[in-house]
């Protein structure tokens, strides 16, 4: 084991009206990986947030490389060899790679940017790393994963002794995954100590060494990985058993109620042609750009289609825009929560009630009934189990698995046919997980289709009941849950047309 | 896939002509665009009436024009930064005032500027600490200052305008500051015009090429990001309006070299003459992108405008109109061809844009 780079003890922090950290203990030595665990709102961000200088903690004691610090500006941490890959993506994107690495350090001669060594330096950093990115490209440009993989890239740049990586693959391509986790091998080699987060408990196996788990604030355990199992990390995370993962009901599967045939739009969806039954869940599986979410937006009616049929019972429906789509019936939980979800600065109640406003105030002028809200609201955070101290908190105060129930509930006080969940469990925690899936199954029992967009494959291959793949904008394949293995999904997610790899 | 775009990226970047490259720079697009939109309008306005392309013209023109760059130059600062500066009208008028009230009093023309730019710099600091420290909203708390800066004109010379400086100073030194602001020449050229393109020429250095620009750009496009990598968002900020100020103090001197005297309603509505400039270059008013030659360009392109529809006659509503048609399409055309997805135009252009890629 190596030197100790980090220590901190009796760490405590409060935010307005929330116990965020409570006496919590974390260590860090050099040349070891350690996952720090633990459900939303259990505190691992605020803790690594202190060590990174983006808060200040309450009291507690804070060494770093054998020396006690005070309160740290960002800045600071980074000098004493502290980078943090945060869990938003945090990068300029009017600015190119290579002005968002060195950005904040920028090589200078007097005042004057010197760009040509930046940009060499930066591709330097790059092919490092493996990494198929122009130093010159504008980042906004970049799909999302490469922009990730960017931030990753600034991170190292800063010759970093203690890397911090708040949920570095959520946005991930498996191979972009083996990629991360190949440069944390050699980093781990090199001596550095990395603090790894992830909702992805069996991600986990590939690299860490030990875990520390916090609960609510508390701090609960550390233990080597090899002596502790994955059910054991759930149950301390937890705090009590979760018996199923994925909890499954069976229902008849019944008559036909939605088809989409030969939707084209854009190079991201073409010709898919997927039908739903009444009380079946069917999930679609696929890489990270593979085009599913392209293709829910597309049914929805937010792009554009070029070409393709809708059918709702037989019978055709134009969908042009969002509205049509929610008159006919069919609704959609978008993948992207803050940005496409929720308004965050209204609260739980405004929430919910916006889709559904038509339904609680009168058909003339459009006076809002609050009784009717009421009732409405009261239902969904009901029969949700939303976690608040009452309906009119801002829903940007709720944790991520909160905000999810939100965007979910919003929908379930319409009577819907079809309801389209694209990856609605992503950086949610494992119990806010189990809950989302219960919400899934009470919809199939209630003879809804449901469309389950997801990347995590034992999550789609639990839940759904027939399995659609996507790759390269189209339909690769369709499987029958209970038959289906990762290896086929993974096989017909990578199933590239011959023309595209042997193109120009 | 990805190695087939990579492939073609490195070959573009080696086969590039100079010209392509230099289209490639950030924020060009835009730039270039306007300043073929002005000189389309401009020899449209030279066709019609010959007297547009004669020198006393056009020098006539250099001149008008430097005011609309200067405030071009301090709003886009500050627009790149995200935020904007409302108070650049008001710190014109401040700054004729109080040089003009100082130069009636006898005070030396060198001092008299250096009092006038501490306090219209003043502004700027207050501006900036308000916008990037305290985290006001910059609407609020540049409207703020706005009528606080006009009210110090208004009372600077006891609520009305000042007398002709000449009668403090004496005639020869209201001359010599009249010349070197205003009336003088340099190589044929008006002296205003050179302050204005030696500035312009400084201020485009610190924006593209410095550290301080480029934290400029960070904190418009990402301001959290920018602050996560160390930048000092504060000063940064600071840095942008006092940039502003400056201008805006600039520009008042100029008016008072202009009129030999102080007006208390100089400077009315600059900074939104400052934004339709930035705007029409291609400076987003939702900060990190536009570069100053952009600026330039939309400056010109205004008194182009202004010039040509006043050889023609036309009033003044006429000029207005048209400045305010003119900055909604060249926003509008930026909506529709970087975000209007979806729309027959880009639609066609991005089919274009794929083929081209393809062969």
């Amino acid at each position: 084991m190596g030197e100790r780079l980090v220590s901190m003890k009796h760490i405590y922090k409060s935010f307005p009206g929330v116990k965020a950290l409570d006496d919590v203990q974390f260590a860090l030595n050099a040349g070891e990986v350690i996952a720090l665990l633990g459900e939303n709102g259990a505190g691992k961000s605020t803790l690594v947030k202190i060590l990174s200088g983006v808060y200040t903690r309450d009291s507690g004691q804070l060494e770093i490389l054998g020396k006690q610090h005070g309160d740290l500006s960002p800045k600071q941490a980074q000098e004493l060899g502290v980078a943090i890959i945060h869990q938003e993506l945090n990068m300029c994107r009017h600015l190119t790679v290579a002005e968002n690495i060195f950005l904040g350090r920028e090589k200078t001669k007097g005042d004057v940017l010197l760009n040509r060594k930046m940009e060499a330096e930066a591709q330097h950093i790059l092919d490092d790393l493996k990494m198929d990115i122009s130093p010159r490209q504008v980042v906004g440009d970049l799909p999302v994963s490469k922009q990730q993989m960017v931030e990753i890239a600034k991170a190292l740049s800063t010759n970093a002794k203690i890397l911090i990586m708040d949920e570095p693959t959520s946005s991930l391509t498996s191979k972009e995954i083996e990629d991360l986790f190949r440069i944390i091998g050699a980093l781990r080699k090199s001596g550095c100590g990395i603090v790894y987060i992830s909702h992805r408990l069996e991600e986990l196996k590939h690299i860490v060494d030990r875990v520390t788990i916090l609960r609510d604030g508390k701090y609960i355990v550390t233990a080597d990985f090899a002596e502790i199992t994955i059910d054991e990390i759930i149950t301390h995370m937890v705090g009590r058993e979760i018996t199923e993962k994925f909890p499954r009901v069976s229902c008849e599967k019944g008559r036909e109620i939605f088809s989409v045939s030969n939707l084209n739009a854009g190079r991201m969806v073409r010709d898919i042609n997927i039908t739903l039954y009444e009380g079946e869940v069917v999930g679609i599986a696929g890489l990270m750009g593979a085009g599913r979410t392209e293709m829910t937006r597309a049914i929805f009616g937010i792009d554009p289609k070029e070409s393709g049929e809708i059918r709702l019972d037989g019978k055709v429906v134009k969908i042009n825009k969002p509205m049509d789509a929610i008159k006919a019936g069919v609704v959609l939980a978008p993948e992207d929560r803050k940005k496409d979800g929720l308004c965050t600065k209204l609260s739980i109640r405004q929430n919910l009630a916006l889709p559904n406003l038509d339904m609680i105030s009168d058909k003339i002028i459009g006076v809002l009934r609050r009784k009717k809200e009421d009732v409405l609201c009261e239902k969904a955070v009901k029969s949700l189990a939303v976690k608040a101290h009452d309906i009119d908190v801002d829903a940007a105060n709720l944790s991520g698995g909160n905000q999810q129930k939100v965007v979910v509930g919003k929908w379930l006080a319409r009577t819907s046919r079809v309801v389209i969940f694209d990856e609605p469990t992503r950086g949610i925690d494992v119990a806010a997980k189990v809950e989302i899936y219960n919400i899934i199954n009470q919809l199939k029992e209630q003879g809804v289709a449901v469309l389950f967009v997801s990347s995590e494959m034992p999550e789609v291959l639990g839940i759904a009941d027939r399995i659609i793949v996507m790759c390269d904008g189209r339909i690769t394949g369709e499987l029958m849950a209970d038959e289906a293995t990762q290896d086929e999904i993974l096989t017909l997610a990578t199933k590239f047309e011959q023309k595209t790899a042997a193109g120009a | 896939m990805i190695t087939v775009e990579k492939g073609y990226e490195k070959q573009m970047e080696q086969t590039l002509s100079p010209i392509r490259r230099f289209l490639k720079i950030r924020g060009m697009g835009s730039a270039v665009t306007a300043f073929i939109g002005m000189v389309i309008i401009f020899l449209a306005f030279g066709l019609i009436n010959p007297i547009v392309f004669g020198s006393a013209n056009i020098v006539n023109l250099l001149r008008s024009m430097s005011i609309y760059l200067l405030i071009g130059i301090g709003q886009s600062y500050v627009l790149i930064t995200g935020n904007i500066d409302l108070s650049i009208g008001s710190v014109v008028g401040m700054s004729a005032m109080i040089s003009a009230t100082l130069m009636t009093m006898g005070v030396p023309v060198p001092l008299a500027i250096l009092i006038t730019m501490i306090c219209c710099l003043a502004v700027g600091a207050i501006n900036g600490t308000l916008v990037g420290r305290f985290k006001l909203p910059p609407f609020i708390a540049t409207l703020g200052t706005m009528f606080v800066a006009r009210g110090i004109a208004f009372m600077v010379n006891g609520n009305r305008n000042t007398d002709a400086i000449a009668s403090g100073i004496g005639r020869e030194a209201a001359t010599s500051f009249g010349n070197v602001f205003y009336y003088g020449r340099t190589f044929g050229i008006f002296n205003t015009f050179w302050i204005a393109i030696v500035l312009f020429i400084i201020f485009f250095f610190l924006l593209s090429k410095t550290r301080s620009g480029r934290h400029i750009y960070a904190i418009g496009s990402n301001v959290d990001a920018a602050k996560l990598s160390g930048v000092n968002v504060g000063n940064t900020v600071t840095k942008a309006y006092l940039v502003s100020a400056f201008c805006a103090c600039m520009v008042g001197l100029i008016r008072a070299a202009q009129s030999g005297m102080g007006n208390m309603e100089a400077g009315v509505m600059y900074e939104m003459f400052g934004v339709a400039a930035s705007v029409i270059g291609g400076v987003s008013p939702l900060g990190g992108t536009g570069i100053l030659l952009g600026t330039l360009a939309g400056a010109s392109v205004w008194q182009i405008l202004e010039n040509g529809l006043n050889m023609l006659l036309a009033p003044v509503g006429i000029q207005r109109m048209l400045i305010g048609i003119i900055v909604v399409i060249a926003v509008l055309l930026d909506v529709v061809l970087r975000r209007g997805q979806g729309t027959k135009l880009s639609r066609l252009l991005q089919r274009g844009n794929s083929r081209a890629k393809r062969e």
